[in-house]
């Protein structure tokens, strides 16, 4: 006699192992695997990715073969670009902040009594959130020409999404006594805000938003392979070029951005919202 | 703001319990509007220094007017089934690409556990490590593996293993690390082997926590897994960008609308399973 809970298990076992079937199959993933000597490719990619360096020229200038400055013999420009990204970042987590905390206090329940206003916002930040960011940054791209604009616009549109929903269910949950107060002081709508829920819920908003920060970086950093400013340019640059070692130098520096900037965020986060109460 | 409700009396009282509260000191009223300033002073620098004018910024938008104004009526284009095929095709990336980084989480959650590997070094290492891939996109894995691997889905899926495996086992040794130590302990009273700890103490915790995040992740990727065509690593991205590029905003807005019923069905088929481990 076989279990009630095994059945089950076995019984989800067969659907995970048919959907995976069903996926190999759709995307020719054994074909595409197998086909000629895949390790030979693998093994002669990764020995163009390698940088060419020696020893004794390490330190050389850029017109030395086999030195780290003929390796990153565009390092200016890639710091620049780097630089780009992450201003971009900066720019488009602030817009994307402003604007959610206006329309989030018209989506919150304890600040917006009218329910088809809430309604239509919600379904709003829902649709923000569904669209891919680099679709959006291709049609923006299109429309407002290459160069940053298009991925502050993106990154904009993007944080909008996301902050739409966290920010209302932040303001949410703040508590109705200190609003209740100032209510019962004679404050008016924006009184309640700024007196009443600004105070409980500003850390938070604050740490959600360089949470953001953090991940509107990475995204920015792609964004420049189609077309909408920042560091990705030099990516796509390297590939157009099939120069390997350069595509492994800028996502060097790619790697050493993200991490600068995610380590002062956290601290400032840390800082904020307390090291004890981390979620 | 009228203080109506407040006797002279009880201001007095307010004032002596907080005395900064209601009447802040001129220092820090200068702190609060000297960060104001500076920090609007370098956002202004930073729009500069990204060339932001107003003057793009509207030729831009009336352009966006005329591409949403070609976007109606949506249209496929006569090529609905190449559509729902690549759709199909985006699904099997973003399972595949969910299921391989979970293989390769896996282990690696396991050593970078606290509790599992007592060893600080390594634990630190590892950790510092997946914070340090977590943050390069699958778009940037997939450019390059696409010059490795050749056009196609299977570097498509491999830049969404790359990018969900790092995630992945962070939360997954989180998972572990909060796991109730008890019921290991009980199975170790037995005198059971390590391996029979991790199966019988460990696993029935932490495996529909991690059945339920790696739903989460196939939710994630199904998005992701729909931009990676744009480099030619398979998908419903190739064919959005195509379209983008001759400008026929009636079929791409098509699309979008597809896709965007797609990734509901997705997410609440997701969220049902997940509620269903989170009372199992």
């Amino acid at each position: 006699m076989i279990s009630a809970g095994r059945r089950n298990t076995a019984l989800w076992l067969i659907v995970f192992l048919g959907v995976l079937g069903w996926s190999v199959h759709v995307s020719d993933l054994l074909g595409a695997a197998t086909a000629g000597d895949p390790f030979a490719r693998i093994g002669a990619f990764i020995g163009r990715m390698t940088p060419d360096l020696r020893f004794d020229a390490l330190f050389a200038d850029r017109t030395t073969q086999g030195s780290f400055a003929y390796w990153f013999y565009d390092g200016d420009k890639w710091l620049a670009a780097a630089i780009e990204t992450v201003e971009m970042a900066i720019v488009g987590t602030v817009f994307g902040g402003v604007i959610s905390i206006g329309l989030c206090c018209l989506a919150a329940r304890n600040l917006m009594p009218f329910g088809p206003v809430r309604w239509v916002l919600k379904r709003f930040f829902e649709a923000l959130r569904t669209v891919p960011d680099i679709i959006l940054a291709i049609v923006l791209a299109a429309a407002f020409g290459v160069g940053p604009m298009a991925g502050v616009i993106t990154l904009t549109i993007a944080t909008v999404g996301s902050f739409g929903k966290l920010f209302t269910e932040a303001l949410e949950a703040a508590e109705p006594g200190p609003v209740d107060g100032v209510r019962a002081a004679g404050g008016g709508w924006f009184a309640q805000i700024r007196f009443g829920v600004a105070p409980q819920v500003l850390p938070n908003l604050v740490a959600y938003a360089l949470l953001r920060l953090e991940i509107n970086l990475a995204a920015a950093a792609a964004l420049g392979i189609v077309g909408a400013g920042g560091i990705g340019i030099e990516l796509e640059r390297a590939i157009t070029y099939t120069e390997f070692d350069t595509y492994l130098a800028v996502l060097l520096i790619i790697i050493a951005m993200i991490m600068t900037i995610d380590m002062t965020s956290e601290a400032i986060r840390h800082r904020l919202i307390g090291v004890g109460n981390k979620r | 703001m009228s203080r109506e409700g407040a006797s002279a009396a009880d201001i007095a009282r307010a004032a002596e319990a907080a005395p900064q509260g209601l009447d802040p000191p001129l220092s820090r009223r200068m702190i609060v509007a000297v960060g104001w300033v500076l920090g609007l002073a370098i956002f202004v620098l930073l729009l500069r220094d990204l060339g932001l004018s107003f003057d793009q910024f509207g030729r831009g938008v009336e352009k966006l007017g005329r591409f949403f104004s070609a976007m109606w009526p949506p249209s496929d284009g006569g090529q609905l089934p190449r559509i729902l095929r690549s759709l199909a095709e985006t699904f099997a990336m973003a399972f595949l690409g969910t299921f391989l980084g979970a293989v390769a989480a896996v282990p690696l959650g396991l050593l970078g556990a606290k509790t599992i590997v007592g060893q600080a070094v390594i634990h630190f290492l590892l950790r510092r490590s997946f914070d340090v891939f977590r943050g390069i996109p699958a778009l940037v894995w997939a450019l390059i593996l696409i010059s490795a691997l050749g056009l196609g889905p299977l570097a498509g899926i491999l830049a969404l293993a790359l990018e969900d495996a790092p995630r992945m086992a962070k939360l997954f040794a989180e998972t572990i690390e909060n796991a109730d130590e008890r019921q290991k302990e009980g199975v170790r009273s037995t005198g059971a082997s390590s391996l029979a700890v991790l199966r019988f103490g460990l696993a029935p915790q932490v495996a529909p926590v991690w059945a339920s995040q790696m739903l989460y992740f196939l939710e994630r990727n199904f998005r992701s897994a729909a931009v990676l065509g744009i480099v030619g690593a398979g998908g419903i991205g190739f064919e959005l960008e195509e379209r983008i590029r001759i400008f026929a905003f009636d079929e791409v807005i098509f699309i979008v609308l597809i896709y965007m019923v797609c990734v509901a069905m997705l997410d609440f088929g997701s969220q049902r399973l997940r509620m269903r481990l989170g009372s199992a």
